[in-house]
């Protein structure tokens, strides 16, 4: 309890809170928030003509005004929450579970079989995230165009345009977003790593053999004593994992090596207004700062979030003034 | 044998283990595409232009007869493996040119980014960390910990976006591509001979100052947005351990003593904590490799990631995509293996972390 009251008492965790529920409430109420329209569904809302290149400032009932092309910034901006929740907590997830398994049976057999574990873990480090997006989209893409999808594009996954129904594998891949694919197989490694040590040393610990003495299984070992006493650390990283996928994500969407990031593809969209003219910075400061803050803001919120849970979690650190 | 003969052999050979580990989960990607796909690794250049499409179906089964593309992933990988190591990495339908010398080519470019990054961040974030740490809580610490918190936070994207609206469109300082379009001519003239591939190398052992300092004014701006975060989290790191050792005996007994602060922090303290600064330096190197290829893209420098986004065009273009893969881990654990041997050469305890 006086763990909890430190947590609170504290300004940056309560930041921390405050940025992470306000994301997670847009991304519950987008509906409330910014309606979509039925006449031009999904996250960017054409609310003019489409040859109108000119951003235009915000106005009533455009409260963040529009980006080339006359797509409502407010509206990206909402549904982007919803967006960016997801896919930071798909990834963290899975690659969460993933790693922490993958340690768990490193760290619990330990000999020949712990070092080939982690030998495949350190190969995965050494191996570049940019290499491994333009490796699964090239895969993809073979594998889509030799099942019979017609076109492929890295920004909006797989089109059939002719030629029937798709086809079961066809649907499967096409479910599958490359780049979330992509970082859940590059960020499992550090949980491999924390939850194998951690194993190894509470393997040997006081409690745990006082509890075999006592006649527990291995699965009542594992799941009451051994994770409530290993997990904390990979839960702060977690944490700091949902922001940074978040920003990965929306690094390769600006690139063009992948898509699926509202918020960094309104910074794609509006890349050439944010110099104004004769180089004048920000005229045009609704194409640029909007999106620019919630990626940061975002990034900022479950990093701070992270060091908050890092502190309340871990006794040894807390102590320190 | 010697503890760090024993450490070098130990870190060599992971290099080529590692690399295998990295080529067999790849070709099993390979794998998921069908033989006829697959076959595109060994097809000789430039077909379509030549021959029919029934020639070239034709072609395309003999080659997967000779390849074994049917048979067994054992078989498959070893025949590819065999390709790999005899240099010849396929030619690539996207960029009509053999792998990998379009890689090679490019190498000195990303080299150049890399190295440099890795000159700036590692100096400033072990000498301002140990100033913060040592003096834990002044107003110093709190600017070093509040910068490295938004560095950290900013996504390295937004900060070239404000770069280059701030140094190249306004102020005219520092400028996006490799180097400019008026000197360009210049490196292809007869007298300007090419030792390393490294502009800022080769323009001063040409004597061409222009040239050195043109290249300076296009690195600036990859080379800052590069380095900050690795800066941000050496720096954080190396704070909290000065921090810590700072209130062990030896440090009081020596402070004690009568010892001047400069000698207390840097002959004593600071080489006895630089253990996690040197292992987030190590994972800094590798994940640096990353970055560079995105600050490639993003100001224009014609290295290594513009063929790897080139070559993502819409067909499909294994022999690159894999090419690129194992190109750039090998670059990666290249420049991870350099590090560690710098390291250890300096602290004795890594080489025993290591070889154990």
């Amino acid at each position: 309890m006086t763990s909890l009251r430190r947590f609170l008492v504290r300004p940056q965790n309560l930041l921390a809170l405050g940025l992470v529920s306000l994301f997670i409430f847009t991304a519950l109420a987008a509906p409330l928030i910014s309606p979509d329209d039925p006449q031009s569904p999904g996250i960017f809302r054409r609310v003019g003509r489409s040859s109108e290149r000119t951003p235009q400032p915000p106005s009533p009932g455009l409260p963040l005004g529009t980006l080339p092309g006359q797509i409502d910034v407010f509206h990206a901006l909402v549904w982007g929450a919803r967006q960016a929740l997801t896919f930071g907590l798909t990834v963290t997830l899975s690659a969460g579970i993933l790693g922490s398994l993958w340690g768990l049976i490193a760290g619990l057999t330990g000999g020949w079989v712990h070092n080939a574990l982690m030998r495949i873990a350190d190969a995965f480090l050494a191996f570049p995230v940019i290499a491994g997006v333009a490796f699964l989209n090239q895969m993809l893409l073979s594998a889509l165009i030799a099942n019979g999808a017609d076109y492929f594009s890295p920004t909006q996954g797989f089109i059939v345009e002719a030629s029937g129904p798709p086809s079961p594998l066809q649907l499967l891949l096409s479910k599958v977003e490359p780049l979330t694919l992509t970082l859940i197989l590059f960020s499992w490694m550090p949980y491999a790593r924390l939850m194998s040590a951690q194993a190894l040393r509470l393997k040997q610990a006081e409690f745990m053999q006082a509890a075999r003495a006592l006649g527990a299984d291995g699965l009542r070992l594992l799941r009451s004593h051994l994770l409530p006493n290993a997990i904390s650390p990979a839960l702060v990283l977690a944490a700091r994992d949902v922001g940074a996928a978040l920003i990965l994500q929306s690094t390769f969407q600006f690139i063009g090596l992948g898509g699926g990031a509202p918020w960094a593809a309104i910074l794609a969209q509006g890349r050439n207004w944010i110099i104004g003219p004769r180089g004048a910075l920000l005229a045009y400061w609704w194409v640029f700062l909007p999106a620019t803050l919630a990626i940061a803001l975002f990034g900022i919120g479950w990093n701070l979030l992270g060091d908050g849970l890092n502190d309340l979690l871990d006794p040894y650190t807390a102590q320190e003034p | 044998m010697s503890s760090f003969a024993k450490f070098l052999l130990r870190r060599l050979l992971a290099v080529p283990l590692t690399l295998f580990i990295i080529t067999l989960v790849l070709y099993a990607g390979v794998m998921l595409t069908p033989p006829e796909a697959r076959v595109s690794l060994y097809m000789p250049p430039n077909l379509s232009a030549r021959l029919t499409e029934a020639q070239i179906a034709n072609l395309q089964e003999q080659y997967i007869q000779r390849y074994h593309l049917r048979d067994s992933f054992a078989a498959q990988y070893g025949l590819w493996m065999g390709s790999l190591l005899s240099g010849s990495w396929g030619f690539s339908p996207a960029l009509e040119e053999d792998v990998l010398p379009a890689l090679l080519r490019r190498t000195p470019v990303t080299l150049e980014l890399a190295f440099y990054s890795l000159l700036l961040f590692i100096p400033l974030g072990l000498v301002s960390g140990a100033l913060a740490g040592w003096r834990k809580n002044s107003a110093g610490d709190g600017l070093l910990r509040s910068l490295a918190f938004l560095a950290t936070s900013v996504p390295p994207f937004i900060i070239s976006i404000i770069l280059l609206v701030v140094f190249y469109i306004n102020l005219r300082w520092f400028l996006p591509e490799r180097i400019s379009d008026s000197l360009r001519f210049s490196l292809e003239a007869e007298e300007y001979r090419a030792f390393t591939g490294f502009l800022t190398f080769d323009s001063l052992l040409n004597g061409r100052w222009d040239v050195f300092v043109n290249a300076l004014q296009h690195l600036a701006m990859p080379v800052f947005t590069l380095s900050l975060a690795h800066w941000a989290t050496l720096a954080r790191i190396t704070r909290v351990s000065v921090a810590g050792e700072r209130r062990k005996d030896y440090v009081l007994a020596a402070q004690a003593r009568g010892v001047r602060k400069t000698g207390l922090l840097w002959r004593h303290t600071f080489p006895n904590t630089l253990a996690p600064s040197l292992t987030s330096i190590l994972l800094s190197a590798a994940s640096i490799m990353t970055g560079v290829f995105v600050v490639e893209i993003i100001f224009g420098f014609n290295g290594v990631s513009d063929l790897i986004t080139r070559s993502m065009r819409g067909i499909p273009d294994a022999p690159a995509a894999l090419g690129f893969s194992i190109y750039a881990s090998a670059l990666t654990l290249l420049l991870t293996l350099l590090l560690d041997i710098l390291l250890a050469l300096t602290d004795p305890r890594v080489r025993e972390e290591i070889s154990q």
